[in-house]
């Protein structure tokens, strides 16, 4: 039988008992829409994720050096990092590093008390090299930037955050306005451009950035750093970078290779990747129960099927009689069962791109259609209704015609 | 058309016990003869014209069929066999429920390779006196236009032999005669018939009768006339 006629009997077929065939698509209907949703929810995730990180670091194109080995997650401090990284280690990154173009010093620390008159709030306060701000594509609002006039004066200089700006200065404008840090003084000379929610949903504009001479020198006492970024010559490369600058380190630092290195180059788009990867775990355990569910589906499809073919004796002799061969009558079953999946598949992904678009907007996440998604799902659906309809079709081709008449 | 030598038929019980339908069976029959096969019930008629039919092969014994010998044809050659050179009428009809006649007509014809025919099927129907009939629904006949409708879908692919099974058996008597005249039409027209029935009034529309007894044919002949019946 020709394949447009075989499908137009199935959906003939399918259209004469419409309450067995809407169970039938039910199961599949059920699990292709929690795959759908999962699978697009999932990816609208990692991709904000991976843009609150990008938000966060700035840019991709560098890489971060910071003490300690292979150090746990989180953001480095002054008081988590061991003293190990120096200011003479940045210089001789600089100088001698062939892999990047330069190099930005940080001393940072969280939760610091920043104070004007009455209003006092905790903030990330950030010592930067002048060249921080913009490596990282930082915008200056109001003000100007930390410069290396700053740097070089060890100036009580302060770029702010705008949640900063809105603790200590609601309804005035901060620009010459003098705060404390830890009681030490310092003058606003700048706002930043608000930057949003980071990777953990916390505010990214909660900061506060002064010199790191001053950081080191006035407020905080210490000199080790927290961080060293270094921009990468290459951006496609940053391995060449991570392996130059690990040289340049063990060498300074005296680690013979397999002694442990005291400091750790990593790549930030590796971590962000390496972040995505972890949620994306969640999001495949619950693919696999999405995937279940549909499996499960076809198990509906399979026993509706076989109630069907006994039902649809007396029709299958009929067919056998009048000459159907036994793959004629495979093919009806299956491509009955193909049919009436595919349609539950694709009702499925109706309600998953739905479910999505709901969640999305509930989440504040950009709604995303996944093509990869649908087209999965029509292809695991055909693959369900050909799979579970095997049997059936077996079971149906296999009738003896004689038999199949008998009243 | 029909040569049968010898053939034995031996179905199984469920408890393994062997039942013999038909033993030692032979004859011909020409092309444009109308044979029918009279018998008690039980007598093995059904297993014969099942085997005539392609729908079955013999136990033992050799069926050619327009000179082909068919008796160990595979399911798939049987099948083509029944689509293009067996036309089958039924007893209880078997036409296909919530479809409309003209699609009925139409089924054989899905399998036979060749492209639908529509003005095909729906001159079938004029042929069986059904032709305003073509878009109602099967439960929507009388029996009698049921087995129209049968014969109609027998006659789709256009097959020279054709076999009936009691096509009379479920209707009264005036639908059954009616069936009967439009079968001795389609055996004048040249084509070959085959029909079992316990009927002898029935039977005396053919030109040729064989009698069945216990699975073996008892008697060849011509059947009583219908006048002598009657009267
Ligand atoms: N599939 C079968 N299995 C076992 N016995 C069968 C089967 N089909 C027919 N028979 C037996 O074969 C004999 C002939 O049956 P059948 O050809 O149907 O007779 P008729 O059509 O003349 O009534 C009967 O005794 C019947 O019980
Ligand atoms: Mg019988």
């Amino acid at each position: 039988m020709e394949w447009y006629r075989t499908i137009s009997l199935a959906l003939r077929t399918l259209l004469r008992n419409p309450l067995r065939s809407f169970l039938m698509m039910l199961g599949v209907t059920v699990g292709i829409a929690a795959l759908t949703t999962m699978a697009s929810v999932g990816e609208a995730t990692k991709q904000e994720t991976m843009r609150r990180f990008k938000r966060m670091v700035g840019t991709y194109d560098i890489v971060n050096i910071a003490p300690g080995a292979a150090r746990t997650r989180g953001m480095p401090s002054l008081t988590t990092v061991e003293p190990t990284l120096k200011f003479d280690d940045a210089t001789a990154i600089a100088a001698e590093a062939r892999t990047i173009t330069q190099i930005a010093e940080v001393q940072n620390a969280f939760d610091i008390d920043v104070k004007h008159r009455d209003n006092t709030t905790a903030s990330a306060i950030y010592g930067i090299s002048a060249n921080w701000l913009e490596m990282h594509g930082y915008f200056i609002d109001a003000g100007t930037p930390i410069s290396d006039d700053d740097v070089a004066s060890l100036a009580r200089v302060a770029v702010i955050g705008i949640d900063v700006q809105t603790a200590l200065f609601p309804n005035q404008d901060p620009m010459g306005q003098q705060m404390r840090i830890a009681n030490v003084p310092f003058q606003v000379k700048g706002v930043l451009v608000s930057r949003g929610a980071g990777p953990g949903g916390g505010s990214l504009d909660n900061i506060v950035f002064i010199p790191v001479t001053t950081a080191s020198k006035r407020l905080f006492n210490r000199d080790y750093l927290t961080t060293i970024n270094a921009k990468l010559k290459d951006p496609d490369r940053p391995e060449a970078a991570i392996e130059e600058i690990s040289a340049i380190l063990r060498q300074r630092h005296g680690i013979v290779p397999p002694g442990e290195d005291d400091f750790t180059v990593t790549n930030p788009r590796a971590t962000a990747e390496q972040v995505t990867q972890v949620r994306s775990t969640l999001s495949t355990v619950l693919t696999g129960v999405a995937v279940i569910a549909t499996l499960i589906g076809g198990l509906g499809i399979m026993s509706l099927m076989l109630i069907a073919v006994s039902e649809r004796r007396r029709e299958i002799g009929v067919r056998r009689a009048v000459g159907a061969t036994r793959r004629d009558v495979m093919l009806q079953f299956l491509i009955e069962a193909a049919t009436i999946s595919v349609m539950g598949g694709l009702a499925g992904v109706a309600l998953g791109v739905a479910g999505a678009t709901i969640a999305a907007i509930q989440q504040d996440l950009p709604p995303i259609l996944l093509w990869s998604t649908i087209g999965g799902s029509v292809v695991l659906s055909v693959c369900i209704g050909l799979v579970f309809g095997l049997q059936p079709a077996w079971k149906a081709a296999n009738l003896d015609p004689i038999e199949a008449l008998r009243n | 058309m029909i040569e049968v030598e010898h053939i034995e038929k031996t179905y199984r019980r469920g408890d393994g016990t062997p039942v013999t339908a038909l033993s030692d069976v032979s004859f011909r029959i020409a092309q444009g003869e109308f044979v029918t096969v009279r018998g008690a019930s039980g007598s093995g008629k059904s297993s014969l014209l099942n085997i005539l039919g392609c729908l079955d092969t013999p136990t033992s014994g050799t069926y050619r069929l327009s000179g082909e010998d068919v008796s160990n044809y595979s399911d798939k050659e049987r099948s083509h066999l029944r689509c293009r050179r067996i036309g089958f009428v039924f007893q209880s009809f078997n036409l296909l429920p919530r479809t409309t006649a003209v699609e009925n007509i139409e089924v054989p014809a899905l399998y036979s390779g060749e492209a639908l025919d529509r003005d095909k099927a729906l001159s079938l129907l004029q042929r069986v006196g059904l032709a305003n009939r073509s878009d109602h629904f099967i439960s929507e006949l009388s029996g009698g236009e049921q087995q129209r409708v049968a014969i109609a879908r027998a006659l789709m692919n256009d097959p020279p032999l054709l076999l009936a099974d009691e096509p009379t058996g479920n209707l009264d008597s005036a639908s059954g005669e009616s069936i009967m005249e439009l079968l001795s039409d389609l055996n004048k027209e040249g084509r070959t018939i085959v029909m079992v029935t316990h009927d002898q009034a029935i039977a005396a529309y053919a030109q040729r009768e064989f009698y069945i007894r216990d699975g073996v044919i008892a008697s060849d002949g011509r059947p009583p006339e219908r006048a002598a019946l009657s009267g």
